[in-house]
Parts: C-alpha cells; sequence; structure tokens
C-alpha cells in the first residue's frame, strides 16, 4: 500500500512546491536589505528585521489587517444574507421577470470596474463615503453579491419543491418558509460563498485604492502598496507587508480548511 | 457558521486592542489639513515632510495635519479626485502644476516667498497667464546622470562631451568594457518619455538659430524636427546602447544598475540618483549636461518639479493652508527637505545641502537650465504619446517617420488657442 | 395580510435590497459611464464636449483595441481551460488518501488567498530579465539569460500561466467536492459491466461533475475576462502594446493617455462582450445539464 501512494506523494510534494515558489521569493527578498544584491534564491545569512519593521511602523500594516478584517467580516456577512434572501426568489419563482433579473444580476458580475470607477468615485465623494467603512462595505457587497446569488440560486433550485408545499400546507407564510426551512440547508454552499467572495473582498485593491484615502482607513492590499511609487520603490519592504498580511487570512483557512472543503462537498452533493 | 463569525468576531477584537492607536484624540475646534504627495513612505523626502509637519503642528495647535504618502497609483488617484473635485487641501505636483493641476489649484503669485523663486523652477511652474500655483521645496536641476567610477574606467572625461557625436564614442568606449552604456527601465512607460524631455530641447529650443518654441506654442509642429529626436533614440537601440530589457524592465531596476555600475548613463531626473544610492551607498555618482544637437550650440540642462506643494482652490481653509506654506518656505524648514532630496532648495534664499552631489552641482552651475520640453511648449495630453511613440520605436513597431507622424496627429488634436 | 403573504409573487420583495444596490452602485454610475463615451472628455476636467459616435467609430479603427481584444479571448479562454484541466487532474490526484494529500491541498490553494496584484509582483521577480530567479537558473547551467516579458506571444503566455496557477485551486477544490459526491456505487456498477478506467471517467465522472464544472467555468471565465491586476504587475500591457487586455486598456486610456471618453466607450463594448459570451455559455450550459 506505501509502495503504491509513494509515487503520489512525491508528485503532489513537487506540485506543492512549485505553487509556493513565489513565496519562497517574496521571503529572500523580505529579509534581506535593500543593499544586499545577491541572487534572490539566496536565504540572507543574517535574518534583517528592518523591512519588517518599516512594514509596521510605515506602512502600518497592523492596521490594516484590523480595517480588512472589519471590512470583510461585515461585507461578508452582507453578502450572505443579502444573497441568500434574493435566491430565494430568484430560484422559486421562474417568473418570466424573475428570470430577467437573475440574468441582470448575471451581467453585473460582468461589469468591469474600471468602467465605472470614476463615476462611482464621483458619486461617493457627493454622499461622503469616501474613507469610510460603510462606503467601501456597500461597494464591495454589491460586487460580490451576483457571485453569491448565482451560487445560492442554483444550491435552492436543488432543494425539492415539496419542502415548501408541506409547509404551506401546514400554514407557514412564504417568508418563515424561508426563514425556517430553506436557510437552515444553506450551510453547506455558504461555505462556497465565503471562501469565493471572503478572497475577493480581502484582496479588493481597485475599489480600496480610490475609496479608502484616509492612512487610518488602509487595508492590507494599499499598505503594501505605499512602498511602490514612481521613483521610488522598496521592494523589501513589500514583500514583508504582504508577507504579514498573509498570515491571518493563511491561518483562517488552515484553521477552517476542513470545515470548508467538507461545505463545498456538502453543496456539490446536493448542487 | 457560527464557529466562522465568532471566529472573526475575536479576531476583529484582538486586533482592535493591539492595533487601534491611532486613537482619537481629544481636541476641540481644531482646523484639519489633508496633504498628499507622490512620494512613497519609506523615502528619505518622506520623512522630512512628516518632520517639518511636526513643526508646524507645534508651533499652531489649533492646526491638525494628515500627510498621505503616495503609492504608484498617485497619478489615477489624483485625476479621479479632480474629476469629482474632491481634493486634499494641498498636495504635491510632481511635474504638472501648471498643464495638469492648475485649474484645481489657488493662485499664490501674491506669496512673500514668490520674489525668491529660483530662476530655474519660475519658469517651470510659471504659466501662460503669469500665475504661480506651487511653492517648490526644491528644483530638480538634472542632466544625464552617470556612474563616475564606469566613466573613468572606460577613459571618458565627462567634460568633454559637448555633442551628441562625442556622446556617442563615450557610449562606445562603455560598451566595449561590457557594460549597458544607457539603462532604460521601459515597462512602465514614462521612462521612455522622460528621454524626449531630455534631448528635445537641444533640437527644437536651446540653440538660438533653430528656436522653434514660438511656432510650437502658436499651433505649428515640425515633424522632421521630431524625427531627429526619434532617430536618436532609434540609435541607441539600433547600435545596442540600451540595455536589452528596455521594454520589461522597471525605473528601480535603471536605479539599481546605475548604483551597481552595471550602466553608464541614463537620461532621468536626479531621483534616480537616490535611489540608486539606496541600493549602494558607495556608488560615486553624478550628472553632466545634455549634449548640443546644432553646430555652435552649448550643452545645457533639464529643470523640473520635484517636490511641489499646490494649494486647493476650493479648500474649506485657505489661511492655515497658505500659513502651512509660509512655514514650509522657511530657510531653516526647506533646507531638511531639499536636502533630503541632495538638490537645490526652491527659494535663492535657502541653500540646501547637496551633499554627494555638490560637486556635480558646482561643476555645472553656470550652464542653463530649460523646462521639460513637454510641459513648457507641448499642450496636455501629448506626454503619453511621447511616450508610447518612444516604446513604439523601441519594439520596432514604428519607424521615426512614423513616430513624428503621430506626434503631429496628437498634437494637432490637442492643440488650443 | 395573510393573504398577501402567502401570494406567490410577495416573496420578489426579497430581491428588493439587492436590487436597490446594484441600482446605486452599477446602474447609475454604468449609465454615466455612458455618456462619457460620447465626449471627448480628458478623464480629469471639468470641461468637455460631446463628439457624438466618434469614440465608438474609432474603436474599430484601433489596433490596439484588436490586440487587446484578442488577448482578452486568450486570458479568458485559455485560463479558463488550462485551470480546468490542471484543478480536475488535481482533484483526481488528491481525491484519495496519501501521505502528503492535505499539505498539497493547502499549498496549492494557498496562492488564492493572495491579491493578484502581489501574485503578480512575486511572478514578476522569477521573470526578470537581470535578478530574476528563472534567468538565475539558467545563468547556473552556464546557459545565457532570457528576457522572458520581451515577446509579446510569450509575454501573454505567462500571463495566462500565472494566473492559472493562481487560481486554479478554487477549481481543484470544486471538483473535489464534485467527486467526493459521486457515490461509489456508480463505479462498482461501473466494473460489473467491465467498463475501462477512461469510459468510467467519461461516462460516470464527467457527466456527475457537472455542477462542478458549470461553477468553476463561470468563475474562471468571468475572472480571466476581467484579467487585470496580474497584467499590470507582469507586464504592464508591454512590449508596446502586445499584452494589454481590454481591462488594460481602458485603464491605459483613461489614466495615461486621458482619453477617458474613448476608454468609457471601450468599457461599454468590454461589458456587451462578457454578458453575451457568458449568456450563451449558461445557455449552453443549462441545455446539458438537462441531457445528463
Amino acid at each position: 500500500m506505501k509502495k503504491r501512494t509513494l509515487w503520489k506523494t512525491i508528485v503532489a510534494l513537487v506540485i506543492s512546491i512549485i505553487h509556493i515558489l513565489p513565496f519562497y521569493i517574496a521571503i529572500t527578498v523580505a529579509f534581506k536589505p535593500k543593499t544586499n544584491l545577491s541572487s534572490r534564491w539566496l536565504l540572507p545569512k543574517v535574518l534583517n528585521l528592518d523591512n519588517f519593521k518599516m512594514a509596521i511602523e510605515k506602512a502600518h500594516v497592523l492596521m490594516a489587517i484590523k480595517n480588512s478584517v472589519i471590512i470583510t467580516s461585515i461585507a461578508i456577512a452582507c453578502v450572505m444574507l443579502i444573497g441568500a434572501m434574493a435566491a430565494y426568489p430568484l430560484a422559486r419563482n421562474r417568473t418570466k421577470l424573475n428570470r430577467f433579473i437573475l440574468n441582470l444580476i448575471l451581467a453585473v458580475m460582468m461589469v468591469p470596474p474600471l468602467s465605472i470607477l470614476v463615476p462611482l468615485v464621483k458619486m461617493m465623494s457627493d454622499i461622503n463615503g469616501i474613507s469610510t467603512y460603510w462606503g467601501i462595505i456597500l461597494v464591495v457587497t454589491t460586487f460580490q453579491l451576483p457571485m453569491s446569488i448565482f451560487l445560492y440560486t442554483n444550491f435552492i433550485t436543488t432543494i425539492p419543491n415539496s419542502l415548501d408545499e408541506a409547509a404551506t400546507i401546514d400554514g407557514c407564510s412564504r417568508f418563515s418558509i424561508f426563514y425556517r426551512i430553506i436557510l437552515p440547508l444553506l450551510k453547506p454552499v455558504t461555505a462556497s460563498v465565503v471562501i469565493l467572495t471572503g478572497v475577493f473582498i480581502w484582496n479588493d485593491y481597485q475599489f480600496s485604492l480610490y475609496l479608502l484615502q484616509s492612512p487610518s482607513k488602509r487595508v492590507v492590499t494599499l499598505a503594501v502598496s505605499t512602498f511602490f511609487a514612481q521613483s521610488s520603490t522598496n521592494l523589501g519592504a513589500a514583500s514583508a507587508a504582504a508577507l504579514i498580511a498573509i498570515l491571518p487570512i493563511a491561518a483562517l483557512f488552515i484553521f477552517l480548511q476542513k470545515y470548508f472543503i467538507r461545505g463545498m462537498v456538502d453543496s456539490a452533493v446536493k448542487g | 457558521m457560527k464557529k466562522l463569525l465568532s471566529f472573526m468576531l475575536v479576531l476583529v477584537m484582538m486586533l482592535g486592542f493591539t492595533a487601534c492607536n491611532s486613537g482619537n484624540k481629544a481636541g476641540g475646534k481644531k482646523v484639519k489639513l489633508t496633504m498628499m504627495t507622490h512620494f512613497q513612505s519609506s523615502e528619505n523626502v518622506t520623512a522630512e515632510l512628516e518632520a517639518a509637519i511636526a513643526g508646524f503642528m507645534k508651533e499652531n495647535s489649533n492646526i491638525e495635519v494628515e500627510l498621505i504618502p503616495g503609492t504608484s497609483e498617485y497619478e489615477p488617484l489624483m485625476k479621479s479626485k479632480m474629476a469629482s473635485n474632491d481634493l486634499p487641501d494641498l498636495w504635491t505636483t510632481h511635474g504638472w502644476s501648471v498643464l495638469r493641476y492648475s485649474e484645481y489649484l489657488t493662485e499664490i503669485e501674491n506669496e512673500p516667498w514668490v520674489k525668491d523663486l529660483h530662476p530655474a523652477i519660475r519658469p517651470v511652474i510659471t504659466s501662460k497667464e503669469g500665475h504661480i500655483y506651487v511653492l517648490p521645496m526644491d528644483v530638480d536641476v538634472a542632466g544625464i546622470a552617470y556612474n563616475k567610477e564606469v566613466v573613468a574606467q572606460a577613459g571618458v572625461d565627462v567634460t568633454t562631451i559637448k555633442t551628441w557625436g562625442q556622446l556617442f564614442e563615450a557610449m562606445d568606449k562603455v560598451k566595449a568594457m561590457g557594460i549597458t552604456p544607457v539603462h532604460i527601465g521601459g515597462k512602465d512607460n514614462w521612462t521612455v518619455g522622460n528621454f524626449f524631455d531630455w534631448v528635445a530641447p537641444a533640437i527644437f529650443i536651446t540653440d538660438e538659430n533653430n528656436y522653434s518654441g514660438e511656432e510650437l506654442k502658436t499651433g505649428t509642429f515640425d515633424t522632421d524636427k521630431w524625427k531627429v529626436a526619434a532617430e536618436l533614440m532609434k540609435t541607441l537601440k539600433d547600435k545596442e546602447y540600451i540595455n536589452v530589457d528596455v521594454l520589461t524592465s522597471t525605473y528601480p531596476d535603471s536605479a539599481r544598475a546605475l548604483g551597481e555600475g552595471q550602466a553608464a548613463f541614463e537620461f532621468y531626473g536626479n531621483a534616480v540618483l537616490s535611489e540608486a544610492w539606496t541600493y549602494n551607498p558607495d556608488a560615486k555618482l553624478g550628472f553632466f549636461p545634455v549634449p548640443a544637437y546644432y553646430k555652435g550650440d552649448q550643452p545645457s540642462l533639464i529643470s523640473g518639479e520635484r517636490t511641489t506643494i499646490g494649494i486647493w482652490k476650493d479648500t474649506e481653509h485657505p489661511e492655515e493652508a497658505k500659513a502651512l506654506l509660509t512655514y514650509f518656505a522657511k530657510p531653516e524648514v526647506m533646507k531638511k527637505v531639499a536636502s533630503a532630496n541632495r538638490i537645490p532648495a526652491g527659494l535663492v534664499n535657502v541653500d540646501s545641502d547637496t551633499g554627494k552631489l555638490s560637486d556635480s552641482y558646482e561643476q555645472w552651475k553656470d550652464t542653463e537650465a530649460f523646462p521639460y520640453f513637454d510641459r513648457e511648449f507641448l499642450p496636455s495630453g501629448m506626454w503619453d504619446t511621447m511616450c508610447s511613440t518612444g516604446t513604439g520605436l523601441l519594439a520596432d513597431d514604428m519607424s521615426a517617420q512614423d513616430a513624428a507622424n503621430k506626434m503631429l496627429e496628437d498634437y494637432k488634436k490637442l492643440y488650443t488657442e | 395580510m395573510k393573504q398577501l403573504l402567502s401570494n406567490k409573487n410577495s416573496i420578489n420583495i426579497m430581491y428588493l435590497p439587492a436590487l436597490i444596490l446594484f441600482a446605486v452602485f452599477v446602474i447609475y454610475p454604468f449609465t454615466s459611464g455612458i455618456r462619457i463615451s460620447f465626449t471627448n472628455w480628458n478623464g480629469f476636467s471639468q470641461s468637455f464636449s460631446y463628439v457624438g459616435w466618434d469614440n465608438f467609430k474609432y474603436l474599430f479603427t484601433d489596433k490596439n483595441m484588436l490586440t487587446s481584444f484578442i488577448n482578452t479571448l486568450l486570458y479568458g479562454f485559455g485560463s479558463t481551460i488550462l485551470q480546468q484541466m490542471l484543478g480536475l487532474s488535481y482533484a483526481l490526484l488528491l481525491n484519495k488518501a496519501f501521505r502528503g494529500r492535505t499539505l498539497a491541498r493547502m499549498m496549492i490553494y494557498l496562492p488564492v488567498l493572495i491579491a493578484p496584484v502581489i501574485m503578480g509582483y512575486m511572478y514578476y521577480f522569477f521573470f526578470q530579465y537581470n535578478y530574476g530567479a528563472l534567468n538565475d537558473i539558467l545563468m547556473l547551467f552556464g546557459l545565457d539569460k532570457l528576457d522572458w516579458l520581451a515577446n509579446g506571444n510569450r509575454a501573454v503566455g505567462i500571463v495566462i500561466a500565472v494566473n492559472t496557477i493562481q487560481f486554479c485551486g478554487i477549481s481543484m477544490v470544486l471538483y473535489l467536492a464534485g467527486l467526493q459526491g459521486i457515490p461509489t456505487a456508480y463505479y462498482e456498477a461501473a466494473n460489473i459491466d467491465g467498463a475501462s478506467k477512461f469510459r468510467q471517467f467519461t461516462h460516470v465522472t464527467l457527466p456527475l461533475l457537472m455542477p462542478s464544472i458549470v461553477t468553476s467555468v463561470t468563475i474562471n471565465l468571468i475572472g480571466g475576462l476581467k484579467l487585470f491586476d496580474v497584467i499590470k504587475a507582469l507586464t504592464n500591457g508591454g512590449p508596446g502594446y502586445a499584452s494589454h487586455s481590454i481591462s488594460t486598456l481602458i485603464d491605459y486610456t483613461y489614466f495615461k493617455n486621458q482619453t477617458a471618453g474613448y476608454s468609457s466607450a471601450m468599457g461599454i463594448l468590454l461589458f456587451i462582450f462578457i454578458v453575451i459570451v457568458s449568456l450563451s455559455l449558461q445557455l449552453y450550459f443549462r441545455k446539458k445539464e438537462v441531457e445528463y
């Protein structure tokens, strides 16, 4: 048995290495001062922590992580709730109007953010939404909602309609059916929604760049970018900031990994 | 699901306690000013600006100033902010105070420090109508940046380089040593456009007998002259004077190559020297004037904005913003900021410490400096045409004639009375 | 009231919050974008004038637009196909228990968690001519350095590869989930019928994976067609215009070239195009799903 799976272990190891090579390079860059010009493959002889110090002091990367956590968690909650609510009528009421609306929502998923960026920034500044948590949360929620509605609608379609009908006979209103019967069944697909949309929200750069300008509201992607300017770049500090910023989400992923994959499996069984 | 949510909540709270060091300070009726700069957060000049602001806040306890360092997306960000007319109270204009930002800046030519403006920066920041919009903390008088050790090894004396022919000879000598004569990091194509700002004055402006400044400002663009500039770039490419990775390397690569002695000459402002020294603090670097093109003409320098600060025309606190500029104009304050960039201060009554560059400045103090060509003589929007046609030349997508024709086409499109 | 609540259409109000968000944050700014596309606005001035259909007409004569359009197709379909192949192979490999499986799953998924703009820079460290990690290896073997990103076609290929490597983790997880949802009884039955491994794969595994395939292809395709950050970090659209996608070209024309009106016209074209592609894909998949 052992022998037969050995080749798999080796293949898996090679694949893993290919996928995490860029992280290795980022680590060697982050631990070297700018004046160390050795190959990027080589680890430094002396671990230099200046870049990490700079990432924390100049880019305020810890505060950025806090901002990212606040924005991401609230936005994910909104994406889950509003998405599940919207998906229920769209999956159950297949009228012409609803079909049109579903297509409209899918179309929203495809709007290139750049083509609406400047009008959006203009509007947000008119309603004082620049550099506020609520401003960015509403925008990223809106742009991740289609994905969530898409996944929830697909999933609810697979829940037998007879469940709803039985409940209607028992005198439940359509709303309480959603709340009491459908919502609890959505747990597994919610895992997919959280993973897929959460990652995009956490990693959002474009919207954050234009909507979060105050340094006290900076998120992790912006903190990393503070070391890039047209006439000067500090790759070491940027790498250090990126590595620090990866830690919480990687830890979260490792911690919840089993739960995520099981959730994906459950949703696929039913989906 | 509950597990996930509670985990996130705990995380939020933990971070809230550990990282929340910018808590609200109690303050009655403080005026708050926001100032944005294009410098990134770990540059020396950012630290000096922060120190200057701290000094200002100490003197004016009712004013709070927040400095926001830039990112590589500073320009698009500022453009989106102009579009929505929602700008910071003050910001740095990185070469564009007149051509791009003047519509949104306060005219400040009546400020007391204007009489002391450095002669090399005055034309750069003065509009056609004679308005001035920014306080220059320094003035970037630059030429061709070079690595002294490499050039000396090649047996070249830069003081003898007066013409383009002599410059190409010098490049040949450098190339013979196996070192790249010229480095341009053209992945982000502004570096390519910059080359034309360096060479165009010698072709269009500096020579009295071949002066085209007036026609350029009145609607005539001479393609034959531009073809000359384009051909200079073509020569760099065809004779392999330029680095092979010109289209994929970046500006920091240029700085590093210069600092490490892997490249001899570069066509950038003096910021590249500061950046090169961050890679190799011991490098021997300097600059020398751009050679003349026409017979009988003299080499010249290029002067431009580096740290120039303007005030938003719709700021709610114009008096406080002006007070901040007045504070910045104080010799002891300005000196520190200009010294961080190792370039001359923007006012003549301020003596900055140009440090490792002092010998270059001393050497060329009598050489005439001309403003960035496109900011002075071309309509707004031509800058990108310079950059993209330059890249087209380097990628062999365009001939020198094509590049000149494209310049004329866009010039006609963008020129207004 | 009770009657109203039990009316089938009354539950439609549940999608109102979503629609309001879309109206305010997408549709309203998008219509402003449409207005801009009929102007010669430079992207920051308060003054501009209307130019009619000029911007749209120019779209069809602009050769950079054509290049970026073809590239967008390559980025969209190229990385989608590669991601499915890689994701499915990984899922098949990592579906059965063996030592190192969990670690491999995690390592393959890890890049998904990184912001694409950061990932792009990490890979730029690889492909750079000087100081690049890949060229360091070439030099170690005494080979000449190669300027990886200097050739337009190769640059496009590298962007597709980087995007694939970063996001095939999503496909892998979706396929893993799909595979684990297939009851083993189906394979047992197929074994009894004497079906070969390959036939089992095409006749049992693939059809039953259809829901995973639909989700994965949709997500990857939209991501690929909208690809932006990776291109910006790796090639910045270069050499010349050779690796621009429509998204990066929109960014370039808007902010660098200062032709925001033209840029908006391009954005509208991209939107219409992506809608057509993905809606027809949806229709195709819906038919397929019914067939199986």
